[in-house]
């Protein structure tokens, strides 16, 4: 097992993952917290705003010089929705030292930084730098507004707000701008003080990295200052609960668009244990590839649409069906993927079909592996959903699946949400 | 097989050219498991006239048939298509065209060799009729209305409007829907029996490989064909300079758009890899993310992340690229000038130089992490005659002397354009 977990304090896990594959080592702080409105809008500026100094190095210039005389580490930072909590990740990428043109010591050097990022920022008068924050408010309302910019992720991401109204899934990962516009440093400081005593915090580490990373993590003095917290987040509950099936829903937006986006949301109430690994199966054999009922249905029989294709969103339970195509095919097309759903449900479909999606998803759980980020990202899912499953045991829980479970889940498949994006 | 390699990064390349002219590129990779092939053929959107080997004729051909051809290259005679084939597979296939070439590829964890002959099989074997070349266009149709929608196309297609005035690069790589009309099966066979022979092809392996063994699979797996002479191309001629020096349109945007190009009229073809080191060492210094010009247009709200940087070239054209996102563009433009200019002026900074180098070294070294972007980058090289390992090895040679003298030969005043989108005004 290339993995291990260890708790340094209580809610801060040190994870690492040994592997060979790569020439680089990734280094990933993560911060979770509940989605709340009142708090998605402090999360997206707060992650800005640490990317600016530390104490140690406080301006963007001297971070990113020091990055660079560190063969090109690069960093990077942003928010997240996974489940119900709202999570701000900070990476760190360095060579690994073998691969460098001349020795250097890199490994410890950048965990320093990465931590100094996260735990001990840039502050003066006891607060965030006044001109850091209207900075990064400038920019993240230029975030906010370009959510018009990429259509098809505006239309998916408009789907998902509806389909959550008033719940927090529902809540955009970077805020709102009037909440944006109240946000004072002092705020800023104050919020990042409390979550920083109650978040819970994890720690990755993936690479050729040895033995001692513990003792390193341990003695860093921003560790030590940190207090021990039974941490606030939402545990991502793997056994499904019940939801309320609601009418289907309709909303239509316009824009100057030449190419309609159609995107579904569809609610799974299935509350057998293993239904996610059911419903990864389902949307597979629905819209997961090329061999998918949607493309061909949809794409190439019908020449309708020039994507379609469905995703599963684990932590909710739910599926997204998305299609681009020609605005006055909205019915037609409509018609047609509601004919898929049927056919699923009236098992309409074969051996082959299943095998060929059981196939797509674990050469996909293969590749997990295969990626430094994706790894890191599978292991953070497992912890806050607070329940341990390896590759192998993944592998076979997706191979188990039959015909059977899947005609049971499909029958509990409702559309929540029709979503369209016309001119 | 010839053996390459690179010390520093610790990779070996095999190579080898075959008797009917193929290029074989093997770069093992121990305990991986994914493994990537890709084969590309030398023929891009900017292949639109030509003399055919065999017969001497001169071709004209509409434009996007490249793009359109390797859309069709999946159906087979018996109905089914090669892509849903090798997705049963559990396989990711996939392929695309760019300007100077067309390539086919899969990546996968198993079943390779299942893949590898449905990939070598479909390949080698066209089928066009008049219906699926007519369904096709409804659906080539639909992409090109999505790249109409898209703004960064459109940006990237009036800056090489405003470099090149004849050049085909700056056509759509789709086509139009009217261009695309009036594609045809024996244009497509034309195209295909001239460029998808071996001699004008590459194909390029990335995984946990027995290089040898490898080879003798696909030798096995090749049809016969006879050889053929070079292929002609046709071209407009070189222009000595750029066609105009700003445009700009109006789409849905938030915040306009920008992209800065700076024309490499001259294009030398030696030390291509010393010159790309060079141009990206000093790209960052201009306007990267450490340069103070980026602290400054940061500071002022007039840039929100670095610009992307980005130098393309190949026999045919050569043009530095700036891109960003900003709600000035012209000031990101005037201080790019500026900067260039303060640059030729005092010489580059030492210190400055030394951390730049370090930094696109990283970057090059990165690379080698992941098998698709090994496999991907021995192609789109090997269809400029690069070698990749070079911008490794030829590292260390690219002295501060020699980066002042490329600042001097391509970021000229007279050869820049602007290119903007802006949000539409209502």
């Amino acid at each position: 097992m290339n993995y291990k977990k260890e708790e340094i304090k209580k809610a801060l896990t040190l994870h690492q993952i040994y592997t060979e594959n790569y020439k680089t080592n990734l280094y990933a702080v993560f911060l979770a917290t509940p989605l709340k409105r009142e708090n998605v809008t402090l999360d997206a500026l707060l992650t800005a705003v640490l990317r600016r100094g530390t104490k140690n190095l406080p301006t963007q210039e001297q971070i990113s010089q020091k990055l660079e005389m560190m063969y090109g580490a690069s960093f990077d930072c942003g928010v997240e929705k996974t489940g119900d909590n709202h999570v701000m990740k900070f990476y760190l990428e360095t060579l690994n030292e073998e691969f460098l043109p001349k020795p250097e010591k890199l490994l410890e050097e950048s965990l320093k930084i990465l931590l100094d990022i996260v735990l001990n920022p840039y502050i003066e008068n006891n607060c965030f730098k006044p001109e850091y924050v209207e900075g990064e408010k400038k920019n993240l309302k230029q975030i906010i507004e370009a959510k018009i910019d990429n259509k098809n992720k505006y239309a998916y991401d408009r789907c998902i707000e509806e389909m959550f109204k008033n719940k927090p899934y529902g809540l955009y990962k970077y805020g709102y701008i009037e909440d944006l516009e109240k946000i004072t440093p002092e705020d800023l400081y104050k919020y990042y003080k409390e979550l920083i005593e109650t978040c819970k915090i994890d720690l990755f580490c993936s690479g050729k990295i040895n033995n001692n990373i513990k003792q390193i993590v341990e003695q860093n003095e921003n560790i030590q200052k940190l207090n021990e917290r039974t941490p606030n987040y939402v545990i991502n509950n793997e056994t499904t609960e019940a939801k309320e099936v609601e009418n289907t829903k309709t909303v239509e937006d316009s824009m100057q668009v030449t190419q309609g986006k159609l995107v579904l949301g569809l609610d799974i109430n299935d509350l057998e244990e293993n239904s996610r690994f059911v419903a990864s199966v389902y949307n597979a054999i629905l819209g997961g590839g090329a061999n998918s009922k949607l493309f061909q249905n949809v794409r190439e029989k019908q020449s309708l649409a020039y994507t379609a294709n469905s995703g599963y969103v684990r932590t909710k339970n739910v599926i997204f069906i998305r299609c681009g195509i020609e605005i006055a095919n909205y019915q037609k097309a409509l018609d047609t993927i509601k004919e898929q759903l049927e056919e699923m449900k009236n098992g309409n479909f074969t051996n082959e079909e299943i095998k060929n999606s059981k196939e797509l998803i674990l050469s996909s759980i293969e590749g997990i592996t295969e990626e430094q980020d994706t790894e890191i990202t599978y292991y953070y899912g497992q912890e806050l959903a607070d329940r341990f499953i390896n590759i192998e045991e993944y592998k076979n829980k997706i191979k188990e699946v039959s015909k059977e479970q899947i005609v049971n889940l499909a029958k509990t498949i409702s559309i929540n949400t029709i979503y369209f994006l016309k001119d | 097989m010839k053996v390459i390699e690179s010390l520093k990064i610790k990779e070996k390349a095999y190579v080898e050219v075959l008797e009917n002219g193929l290029t074989v590129i093997i770069i093992p990779k121990k305990n991986t498991k994914k493994k990537y092939i890709i084969w590309g053929t030398h023929f891009g959107s900017i292949d639109n006239r030509f003399i055919m080997p065999k017969t001497g004729e001169e071709v004209f051909i509409p434009d996007g048939v490249a793009h359109f051809l390797e859309h069709k290259m999946f159906e087979q005679p018996n109905g089914t298509n090669s892509l849903d084939t090798l997705m049963a597979l559990g396989i990711d296939a996939n392929a695309y065209t760019t300007n100077d070439h067309t390539a086919y590829l899969f990546e996968c964890t198993n079943h390779f060799e299942e893949g590898l002959n449905e990939l070598m099989d479909y390949v080698q074997h066209p089928y066009f009729t008049d219906e699926n070349v007519e369904k096709e266009k409804g659906i080539i149709g639909q992409e090109i209305n999505m790249y109409d929608d898209d703004p960064s196309w459109k940006l990237y297609i009036n800056a090489l409007d405003c470099m090149y005035k004849e050049n085909p690069i700056k056509l759509d790589i789709a086509g139009t829907i009217e261009s695309i009309s009036k594609i045809t099966p024996d244009v497509l066979y034309k195209c295909y029996n001239t460029f998808y022979h071996p001699s004008n092809m590459t194909m390029v392996v990335c995984g946990d490989f027995v290089p040898e063994n490898l080879l003798q699979e696909i030798k096995k797996r090749l049809v016969n064909k006879e050889n053929q002479g070079e292929i002609k191309r046709i071209y407009p001629p070189k222009e000595e300079k750029i066609n105009k020096p700003f445009a700009s349109a109006q789409m849905e945007v938030s915040t306009p758009i920008f992209m800065i190009g700076y024309k490499d009229i001259e294009n030398k073809k030696e030390q291509r890899v010393k010159k790309h080191i060079a141009i990206e060492i000093l790209l960052n210094m201009i306007i990267g993310k450490s340069s103070s010009l980026y602290a400054k247009l940061y500071k002022e709200g007039l840039l929100l992340s670095e610009p992307s940087l980005d130098y393309e070239f190949s026999d045919e054209y050569a043009h530095v690229l700036i891109s960003g996102t900003s709600k000035e563009p012209k000031k990101i433009e005037e201080g790019i000038l500026n900067a260039i200019n303060e640059m030729k002026q005092n010489g580059l900074n030492e210190e400055h130089f030394e951390r730049i180098r370090r930094k696109v070294y990283g970057d090059y070294a990165i690379e080698y992490n992941n098998v698709g972007d090994i496999a991907r980058m021995f192609l789109a090289d090997s269809m400029k005659s690069v070698q990749s390992f070079d911008y490794i090895e030829q590292f260390e040679t690219v002295t501060k002397e020699y980066a002042e003298e490329v600042l001097k030969d391509i970021f000229k005043e007279e050869n820049e354009v602007l290119s903007i989108i802006e949000p539409n005004k209502n």
